[in-house]
């Protein structure tokens, strides 16, 4: 359990995300809730893709198809057939179970290269059908989604989202770290180096692996769901290939398998592009920089286990060891 | 060391065949393991011993033939349903799971005794925690036997090649399982920790398990079998006792050879 023990840093940067999470709520201004929101809604699909691909090694690109479930289901549910969005998040949630069930069974039993090759084409594939097909309503996608509703209270009021979103963040948050602390989890970290030990050892490899994709697609499909409802608008480019890719740098920026690794991600990718706003066509220039300096300086992220040594001899190509004055 | 194994298991190989392309890897080999008896096998490189194991622990499957535990037939399972039903077995090459620590590829041995469901794991029911608990002393105290016990926390993959394959046999054996296939255990290991090895799998067979004991060093395997089988080509070509084996013409022609003697005296 020595990689899922909570550090210093690590328990510090998550007092320091509460203690600002909190703080927004009393005194933050629009800007700074709407931001607070959308990184706890990235950062909940990007602990389900900590817990797929950090902790069960399975390389999945297809979190976006979940999101676009949970977005576009939420939408077409309560807008077009005004049922109780509630009820309609519900729904979305059993068609991404159903959906992670099925594709399960094809894809999980591919191996490297080509589950990440299968669940990319489902992520294509999703952008493409939610692009054309009439249903989700093309291009133009859907907008003035009916907000959630306890009672006559509205969550359409940001502080009472912000909170929603913190909640189903720190909800994820708990679930990966009480299955990644358990006898799934070291399953999980098993079968992701050495797929035929942990079958020798009794681990029924192929369900664990589905286990794993089922709850991250139930985590992906909350978030996407909560995202749309909170911008109130559903279009096919909340799910393109972009989308798949700033999951992927928010994950590696944080830190495989670190705990507050996909929060600090999902901040860095979502601020960052903001901070360079004065910069205008070189704003992604500077994003990509950055990025790129990260990966060099912190392979294993800004939270990862530096002490994984292996992993940074295997990902540090040898001419950075000079940057680093020759150490390990 | 462990609660002892139900003494049903007796492990059947009838007649298995194996070919790879045209190379005849194993051909009509038979041998029986009995609870609490270790059974050596040995034969020259080439000679089909490790495909044997393959084929028991599943991850080969035999043109003919058939292998039996407990009454049911192997042949249809995984190497994952076969380790359930109380399998276990040891690699040439040790297999540390690498970003384990050694503690945790223990743990991760046991993963059959652990019945906790996923949501017990997310409720963190008692019965869940108790169970945590004493399958982590378990493992602690088995490290501890093995004189592992101050690497518990080191990464296993960095731990040198002889408590490699320490922990490789810790691991096999906190499965508790009913059989235990060992293949090449001794290798690369020295006097003193081959003395180790053979007194952990006495125990092992002690306490009721079938051990299949492959390996080259002839002398290890004829001080600890209770039986012998030898292979050559993919064909047994005796079995039987230690001095029987020892005795046999066509073992001392075949594998021993007359310059060996010595060596090979049990």
């Amino acid at each position: 359990m020595r990689e899922l023990r909570l550090g210093l840093v690590e328990t510090a940067t998550l007092c320091l995300v509460a203690a600002m999470v909190i703080g927004a709520a009393f005194f933050g201004s629009r800007l700074v809730l709407y931001n607070l929101t959308i990184i706890a809604l990235f950062a909940t699909v990007v602990i389900s893709l900590n817990l797929l691909l950090g902790l069960a090694g399975q390389a999945s690109f297809a979190q976006t198809a979940f999101m676009a479930i949970g977005g576009y289901g939420l939408a077409i549910l309560s807008k077009t057939f005004q049922v109780n969005p509630w009820l309609a998040i519900a729904v979305a949630v059993l068609v991404s179970l159903v959906l992670a069930l099925l594709i399960g069974r094809v894809l999980l039993r591919l191996r490297g290269h080509y589950l990440s090759m299968g669940t990319l084409a489902l992520a294509l594939g999703t952008f493409s059908f939610v692009n054309a097909s009439t249903i989700t309503n093309g291009g133009w996608g859907i907008s003035g989604v009916p907000p959630l509703l306890i009672g006559s209270f509205s969550f359409r009021d940001p502080v009472a989202f912000l909170i929603l979103a913190w909640a189903l963040c720190g909800a994820s948050l708990l679930v990966y770290r009480l299955l990644g602390t358990s006898h799934v989890g070291r399953a999980w970290r098993a079968l992701s180096t050495r797929q035929d030990v942990s079958a020798t050892l009794g681990i029924d490899v192929p369900r664990y692996k589905l286990i794993a994709l089922m709850i991250a697609s139930v985590m992906a499909t909350l978030a996407g769901a909560l995202y749309v409802s909170f911008t109130r608008f559903v279009g096919p480019d909340l799910y393109d290939i972009a989308q798949v890719i700033n999951l992927m740098f928010m994950l590696f920026v944080g830190g495989l398998r670190s705990t507050v690794g996909p929060i600090v991600g999902a901040a860095f990718v979502i601020l960052v592009p903001q901070f360079g706003a004065g910069l205008e066509r070189y704003q992604n220039l500077v994003f990509f920089l950055l990025l790129l300096l990260v990966i060099l300086l912190r392979p294993t992220g800004l939270f990862g286990r530096t002490r994984g040594t292996r992993a940074r001899k295997n990902v540090l190509p040898p001419w950075t060891l000079r940057f680093r004055g020759g150490a390990r | 060391m462990m609660a002892a194994p139900a003494s049903d298991a007796t492990l059947t190989v009838s007649g298995i065949t194996k070919t790879f392309g045209g190379l005849t890897a194993v051909s009509r080999a038979s041998l029986t393991v009995a609870p609490g008896s270790v059974h050596g096998l040995i034969g020259p490189n080439g000679a089909g011993k490790s495909t044997v194991i393959g084929i028991i622990s599943g991850f080969i499957r035999p043109f003919q033939g058939d292998v039996r535990f407990a009454g049911k037939s192997l042949g249809a399972l995984g190497p994952a349903e076969i380790a359930r039903l109380g399998l276990a077995r040891t690699f040439q090459q040790a297999t540390p799971i690498a970003g384990l620590t050694t503690l945790e590829n223990v743990m991760v041995g046991m993963h059959v005794h652990y019945h906790a469901s996923v949501g017990a794991v997310l409720l963190r029911l008692p019965a869940m925690r108790r169970e945590a608990r004493a399958h982590e002393a378990t493992a602690r105290r088995v490290l501890d036997e093995f004189e592992l016990g101050a690497d518990v926390d080191a990464d296993a993959a960095d731990l040198p090649f002889g408590k490699l394959r320490f922990l490789e046999m810790a691991r096999a054996i906190t499965m508790r399982p009913r059989i235990l296939l060992l293949d090449e255990p001794a290798a690369g290991l020295n006097a003193t920790e081959t003395l180790r090895l053979e007194a952990i799998i006495r125990a092992q067979a002690a306490l009721g398990t079938a051990i299949l004991l492959v390996d080259h060093d002839v002398p290890f395997v004829f001080r600890l079998a209770n039986e012998v089988t030898v292979m050559n080509f993919g064909s047994v070509i005796a079995s039987g006792s230690p001095d029987d084996v020892y005795r046999n013409k066509a073992v001392r022609e075949a594998y021993l050879g007359p310059a060996r003697d010595a060596e090979a005296t049990p």
